[in-house]
């Protein structure tokens, strides 16, 4: 392997801590351990391919990629764009519950005859 | 018959009172759904004798009429006529709206201002004959006219109808809901009146883009 760059033991630190973070957050009972056990996961193939680049390049070959990172860059976009989907789906399941539970509170005082003019 | 009216309304302290002083002469019932307004609109509808929820948060106009339609189901409302606030729509109509559920003819009755003699912009008529093939399309509803905020619904009409598209897009959701109950449904010609108040309180065409966004992935997301 080498001795390593300056951005390989800087990124595997990082790695390393938010692979801890993960796992301690699940601990503390912060998050769920099927969330923290994904993201760890995720953490550990990142320190893999830091250490060993050439997991990505065989990879990207297979697929017929050129590159490693572009491989790396093309699951990063398609990750984040799903993680997007994800979000945009909460937020308006949210909304929906913010509806009916308006909804639920203007009928409620209307049928208890509390006086709309007065609030 | 308990005849009831909802009103959506958003912002239109100006013109309330004289559009539920209006509908007192056709109806007993008229219920207006504030959608959290920032002007008196709650106390001038209050004042004119209309029935007022407040939403304390504003949710759009779908969610307003679909608050006012529970509201009145469990008041044990046998007729539900929707009636925009804005003062487009003319009382007179209703008695024209509410003939075929009262005649058992339909379960929704849906006005429209093109199957009548029709006022409508030019601008407003093509982009609201691009939304009559839409909803053709969407829906598979032949309608003339999918997007007036005047309908009546039977008792078991509005039982039908769970809007879940809060804001503008409900006037499709509405179409869809009307197809997949199965319910026997007709088109009333009705009036629109177009003045420069309900151009400037109506929806810009520009805006018809993120309507139909928001309607095509509300189907698609349940």
């Amino acid at each position: 392997m080498g001795a390593l760059t300056t951005f390989q033991s800087i990124a595997i630190v990082a790695a390393a801590i938010a692979f801890a973070a993960m796992l301690a957050a699940a601990a503390l009972h912060r998050l769920e351990w099927r969330t923290a056990f994904a993201w760890s996961a995720l953490w550990a193939l990142a320190a893999l391919t830091i250490l060993k680049p050439s997991i990505t390049v065989a990879i990207a070959h297979f697929l017929g990629i050129g590159r490693g990172a572009d491989l790396v860059f093309y699951c990063g976009i398609l990750g984040m764009l799903f993680g997007f989907f994800v979000i945009y789906i909460r937020i308006k399941r949210l909304e929906s519950e913010i509806t009916r539970l308006v909804r639920a509170l203007a009928i409620r005082d209307a049928e208890e005859g509390r006086d709309v003019a007065s609030r | 018959m308990a005849d009831w009216v909802v009103v959506p309304a958003y912002n239109e302290a100006t013109v309330i009172a004289s559009v539920i002083a209006d509908l007192r002469r056709y109806a007993d019932h008229i219920v207006v759904v504030d959608d959290c307004s920032a002007d008196d609109t709650a106390s001038a509808a209050h004042s004119a004798g209309a029935t007022v929820l407040r939403h304390s948060i504003n949710r759009g106009q779908g969610a307003a009429i679909q608050t006012g339609l529970e509201f009145a189901l469990r008041r044990g409302a046998d007729t539900i006529v929707t009636f925009d606030a804005d003062g487009q729509h003319d009382a007179a109509d209703l008695p024209v709206l509410l003939a075929p559920i009262r005649e058992r003819r339909a379960d929704i009755v849906l006005g429209s201002r093109f199957t009548g003699q029709s006022n409508v912009p030019q601008l407003r008529r093509w982009l609201l004959r691009g939304a009559v093939v839409f909803t053709r399309l969407t829906s598979g509803l032949r309608v003339t006219d999918a997007h007036n905020g005047l309908r009546a619904f039977s008792r078991r009409g509005a039982e039908a109808i769970h809007i879940r598209l809060d804001r503008m897009a409900h006037a499709s959701e509405i179409m869809d809901l009307i197809h997949s109950s199965g319910l026997p449904y007709t088109e009333v010609p009705v009036r629109v009146r177009y003045t420069d108040y309900t151009r400037r309180k109506g929806q810009r065409g520009m805006h018809a883009i993120r309507v139909a966004f928001d309607y095509l992935f509300g189907r698609w997301v349940r």
